[in-house]
């Protein structure tokens, strides 16, 4: 891993490289053809548990079915879909799934708007196409196309971001798992292993609808925003723990109170009630997903590290939130007064600092 | 009995020798096995777990002409009535061994504490208490158990450890193991229990103890007896514990029971049920019972992704064979990922979710319920251990042709009370008003088998609409009204008279009487009339009696379309009338709150004495003409009868010239007579607007009055004006345009002229006046 320093974001296989070490070593189970380890291994990569001596750490905090459900999936050889509110820790899913289950997380396709089919299939290197005609050595295959090679798990991200003709590519791709390059007279057929993660957005704007057939080769899952407060504290928690290490931001983690405070602000906000559910209010525009909370309470800490005395107090807590919350200026900015006024400053004094900060700068 | 017992040797030992065979209440899978086992034994003597006063009914339910689920029910003898439930599918193993027994001629009893003494007990815990303490214990124990059985809880553990298992001997093993750990859960290692359930189960157990000795005593070898009980009670038989002895039973409580078989349905069955543990997918252990008769294991998975499937077809959402077989796949995936044979029905539903719902179960969440639950509905042969009342209640469906209703889907009824002159019998002609009169009588006896189907029919009392669905509730509650009568109708008076009787004040017992008219119950007409009369003469309130006339007048008026007499009517209402008319001038010494319900009251009085001809239209008028005349009473009443007289006609241009001038004069405050004013704008605005002096007068009334006093009136004129709509208002600022001399063009340019800065000024200094809540 040496070389590796200095990186900003490691893989998750190389992240996790002891664990999925440890489980290799201590497999129980029959492995599926194409896998490094078996369905309960990978299982147990995602959710937590123990391999031999080793402490798996939990890496999707959720429902644990949603995930036997992912992995059976991708046994049966069938693609996976995973749609969710942004936040909801598809992208993380899918990377650590691959990462457990052939060990390289990085065959992606990053899906956009400018997509286009060759980057699904493949192109060419057009100095050699012009130089010496079509060759296998001037065709640049793409990350499902080796995925297909290799008998391994290709992941398109974004899936409904790409124009649909693109989207449509992959329909041929997962019903006859193969690719023909015609100008070769080349057909790579699938390894077995191979398979498919994407993942696609429901909320976002600029998104294509996908269509029935493409749906159709997809198994589905829908992966829903944390059920409890607990349960997202959790997350949030870990999740900022990891990242603050990563990052190397040198500020205390925020305490219970900071988390318990920012969980309970975005989850009433994004169900549009107060948390006991006597309370109706107005949320705002925006999306406020659990991976929001990680960024702003990481955002926190690199201000209370900077600027402040190294701890989260209120002052940082309040421009995060002002920044995550208030996106679209008028009617965000409104809402969020509401929620200050009405909810925040009736909780009494344990809130009565962090309100007086958040009023201070949404005036402003 | 002990003694008989002990004089037997070897019986001690003997009980290890016994077969005990464990079950989990309708359980396919212990249905096959306990066949299985049965044809293995071959018993002499068969107990089943179930209240031992049941044994005379399995003739009945072994019946080949039952279509189930049935369900056995006990219910006391007295109110408040209290039941019992037993209900058994076809897959139940209850129902398995009584039919094993029946088709080889072995003997076969219920062998439970009999339901006199389980409602006897459920009677002792109390009323408040009712199920609470041992309910919650249970939840607690189950909740325990589903934590240890780990991922998918007790009910997809047992499903894919033994529901799954595929010979009678693992069955049988790991039920009594299942209920060894239950009865460790709950705490409970012997019979000597505490307190609620636990001492129940002691109990219970004691006493089946007791039968299996008294069988053993008649000489039945223990090898050739065998006892099918859930499987917490497996151990419990085995206890080397005293019986139960008579005379402990004899003191034990009860409440006297009978019995009945009825029908029921798999969506009862997937609730809860009152015997033994409810069953959560019936439709769903019935495709499992039926994979064991094809002797194919994986049946069930295939019966019920294609079942979803099929559904969503016919429902308008494409689901393709191949989403199917990737269901199939899937769910055997995830069963061999949490170590199963076979997929369960959790397995089968998240891959259904997955597969054929895009992810959201939503989508699925209706074909679910049908493959699941389904909709299947048991039946009876006619006469069959019927209550009276059932039969009679199945009869009259047959005679008023609504055995098609009797479905689990909700249907809506429209009848028609009219003679139907296009047929030619006179029973079809009146079909619908035999039908509306019984569908009113089951409503009066709280039978859901029919509510009044919303939305007003359009203003015609012959038309009714019914939504018509038949649970097994409904029945319940048919066996229940067995109490109050043999028939439906009988049972329908009754309860109308001890409605009546209850007496919750002339208005209630006025309605009493309007259902019972509704139900074609003359005689309960009648009674509820004597009842009306008796309340009466005591004194009632002025709503009541004008609502209670009100009601009365309503039945006689629409009446003969039921064709029920109602000549003992009238006399009533005459008194009524005659008790209103004496007490409303004295009533009408009230504030501004009780004015509002009481010209509420004087409005029905006048409707009642306008529609029908033999009550004393002198009277009202002369009752109109005190309240109008006399200063002393609430004006807004006053002002309210002289509008009615005014609309009658019976009060000249003279009177009514002398009536305005009096109330709207100087002398008067300016509150008395602006109210007065409001009162006779509650009525027929034409009648005032036609009347042009009127506003003369109010118009030189108000040019009297001073600041003060007209700021004060003004209060009570708005809200008398914000009765009129806006083209009546139009017309009296015409009306005020030829009182000040102008054209009511210049007058309507006026009302619609922009405010000028002085008019505003003017209209500012009214808006710090305060007023009020008007």
């Amino acid at each position: 891993m040496g070389e590796k320093e200095g990186l900003q974001r490691l893989p998750a296989e190389d992240l996790f490289a002891a664990e999925i070490r440890a489980l290799i070593e201590n497999e129980k189970y029959p492995v599926p053809e194409g896998w490094r380890m078996s369905p309960r291994s990978v299982l147990t990569y995602i959710c937590g548990g123990k391999a031999g001596k080793t402490t798996i750490t939990p890496k999707y905090i959720g429902q644990k079915r949603l995930v036997e459900i992912a992995i059976s999936t991708l046994i049966t050889d069938r693609a996976l879909l995973l749609i969710g509110e942004p936040g909801t820790a598809k992208s993380w899913l899918a990377e650590h799934l691959t990462a457990a289950i052939n060990g390289d997380s990085t065959r992606v396709i990053q899906g956009t708007a400018g997509t286009t089919e060759e980057q699904i299939r493949y192109s060419w290197n057009y100095a050699m196409l012009i130089a010496d005609g079509p060759s296998p050595e001037a065709l640049i295959p793409s990350p499902v196309f080796r995925a297909m090679q290799e008998g391994t798990i290709a992941r398109v991200e974004e899936i409904s971001r790409c124009a649909s003709e693109v989207q449509d590519a992959l329909i041929s791709i997962l019903s006859e798992k193969r690719i023909s390059v015609p100008e070769i007279s080349l057909e790579v057929p699938a390894k077995k292993g191979f398979s498919l993660i994407a993942t696609a957005n429901t909320r976002d704007k600029g998104v294509n609808e996908m269509s029935a057939a493409l749906k159709r080769r997809f198994n589905i899952i829908v992966l829903p925003s944390p059920d409890s407060l607990e349960r997202e504290m959790e997350i949030v928690r870990s999740r900022v723990e990891q990242l603050a290490g990563g990052l190397g931001i040198c500020a205390a983690l925020p305490e219970d109170e900071v988390i318990e405070k920012v969980c309970t602000i975005f989850r009433e906000l994004r169900q549009g009630m107060t948390l006991d559910g006597k309370q109706k209010l107005k949320p705002p525009s925006g999306v406020l997903s659990t991976a929001e909370e990680i960024s702003l309470l990481a955002g926190s800490m690199a201000l209370a590290a900077g600027f402040g005395n190294g701890t989260v107090g209120d002052y940082e807590l309040a421009s995060s939130l002002q920044g995550a919350i208030v996106k679209e200026e008028e009617a965000d900015s409104k809402a969020w007064e509401e929620y200050l006024e009405n909810i925040m400053k009736k909780r009494g004094r344990r809130w009565l600092g962090l309100y007086q900060e958040c009023r201070e700068l949404n005036r402003g | 009995m002990a003694g008989i017992v002990s004089g037997v040797p070897g019986i001690e030992s003997g009980i290890e020798r016994l077969n005990r065979f464990g079950i989990r209440h309708h359980s396919p899978a212990g249905a096959w096995h306990l066949r299985e086992f049965l044809d293995k034994v071959r018993p002499e003597r068969i107990f089943v777990e179930g209240p031992s006063d049941f044994t005379d009914l399995i003739e009945g339910i072994t019946n080949e002409a039952v279509e189930l689920p049935i369900a056995v029910m006990a219910y006391t003898e007295e109110l408040p009535v209290r039941t019992l439930l037993y209900p058994l599918a076809e897959y139940s193993p209850e129902y398995q061994a009584l039919l094993w027994a029946k088709e080889h001629g072995c003997e076969c009893r219920f062998f439970d504490l009999p339901s006199d003494v389980f409602l006897g007990m459920e009677a002792d815990r109390g009323e408040d208490g009712e199920e609470e303490t041992g309910g919650k214990e249970e939840t607690l124990v189950y909740a325990r158990l589903d934590e240890a059985a780990g991922a998918g809880g007790q009910e997809a553990f047992w499903e894919r450890v033994l529901e799954n298992s595929e010979d009678a001997a693992g069955y049988q093993k790991g039920a009594e193991l299942f209920g060894r750990f239950l009865r460790e859960l709950s705490g409970e290692p012997g019979p000597a229990g505490s307190d609620g359930g636990r001492r129940e189960n002691a109990l219970r157990e004691a006493y089946m103890r007791g039968r299996i000795r008294e069988a053993l005593a008649q000489g039945i070898a223990p090898e050739k007896i065998v006892t099918i009980t859930g499987a917490y009670h497996v151990e419990g038989l085995a206890w080397e514990a005293p019986h139960m002895e008579e005379t402990e039973f004899s003191a034990l409580a009860r409440r006297k029971t009978r019995r009945t078989l009825m029908p029921y349905s798999y969506y009862r069955l997937s609730r809860h049920s009152g015997y033994g543990a409810g069953n959560r997918a019936p439709a769903y252990c019935e495709c499992l019972w039926e994979a064991r008769q094809r002797g194919r294991a994986d049946y069930a998975a295939y019966r019920y992704l294609s079942g979803l499937a099929a559904y969503q077809r016919k429902y308008g959402q494409a689901v393709s064979s191949a989403e199917v077989i990737e269901a199939v796949r899937l769910a055997s995936a995830l069963a061999s990922l949490r170590g199963g044979k076979g997929p369960v029905l959790e397995d089968l539903r998240d891959a259904a979710v997955t597969c054929m719902g895009h992810g959201k179960f939503s989508e699925i969440a209706l074909a679910v319920a049908d493959t699941e639950i389904g909709t299947r509905l048991g039946t009876l042969p006619k006469g069959m251990g019927q209550t009276s009342i059932q039969a009679d209640f199945y009869r009259e469906l047959e005679r008023l042709k609504l055995e098609k209703y009797r479905s689990l889907r909700a249907e809506e009824l429209k009848l028609d009370l009219r003679e139907k002159l296009t047929v030619q019998s006179r029973t079809l002609a009146f079909l619908d008003r035999e039908r509306s009169f019984f569908l009113h009588r089951l409503r009066i006896l709280g039978i859901r088998f029919a509510s009044p189907g919303g939305g007003k029919q359009e203003n015609a009392t012959y038309a009714e609409r019914w939504v018509l669905q038949w649970t097994p509730e409904a029945e319940i509650q048919i066996v229940e009204a067995v109490l109050k009568g043999d028939t439906v109708a009988r049972a329908a008076a009754f309860q109308l008279k001890e409605q009546a009787e209850k007496n919750g004040g002339i208005g209630s017992v006025a309605r009493t009487i309007r259902d019972a008219f509704l139900c074609g119950l003359p005689e309960a007409v009648s009674c509820g009339a004597h009842m009306l009369q008796a309340t009466a003469v005591d004194a009632a309130g002025m709503e009541e009696l004008a609502q209670a006339s009100s009601e009365l007048s309503q039945i006689l008026k629409y009446g003969d379309i039921r064709n029920v007499n109602r000549e003992g009517l009238i006399p009533i209402l005459e008194q009524l009338f005659l008790r209103a008319c004496l007490l409303l001038p004295g009533e009408c010494v009230c504030d501004a709150g009780a004015a509002d319900k009481l010209a509420e009251a004087v409005r029905q009085l006048d409707e009642v004495v306008r529609e029908q001809d033999f009550l004393e239209e002198e009277r009202w008028i002369s009752v109109l003409e005190e309240i109008s005349g006399r200063d002393d009473l609430n004006t807004k009443l006053s002002g309210f009868a002289t509008a009615i007289r005014l609309e009658k006609g019976r009060m000249n241009q003279e009177e009514i010239h002398r009536e305005t001038a009096r109330r709207l004069s100087k002398g008067m405050p300016a509150d008395l007579g602006a109210s007065w004013f409001e009162g006779l704008a509650l009525r027929n605005h034409y009648a005032l607007i036609a009347r042009l002096f009127l506003w003369q007068s109010l118009s030189d009334y108000l040019d009297t009055l001073d600041e003060e006093e007209f700021k004060r009136s003004l209060v009570f004129l708005r809200r008398a004006f914000s009765g009129f709509t806006s083209s009546e208002k139009d017309q009296i600022a015409e009306n005020l345009g030829e009182i000040w001399g102008m054209n009511p063009n210049q007058v309507s340019e006026m009302v619609n002229e922009i405010l000028n800065e002085e008019d505003q000024a003017l209209v500012d200094t009214l808006s710090d006046f305060d007023f009020g809540d008007i």
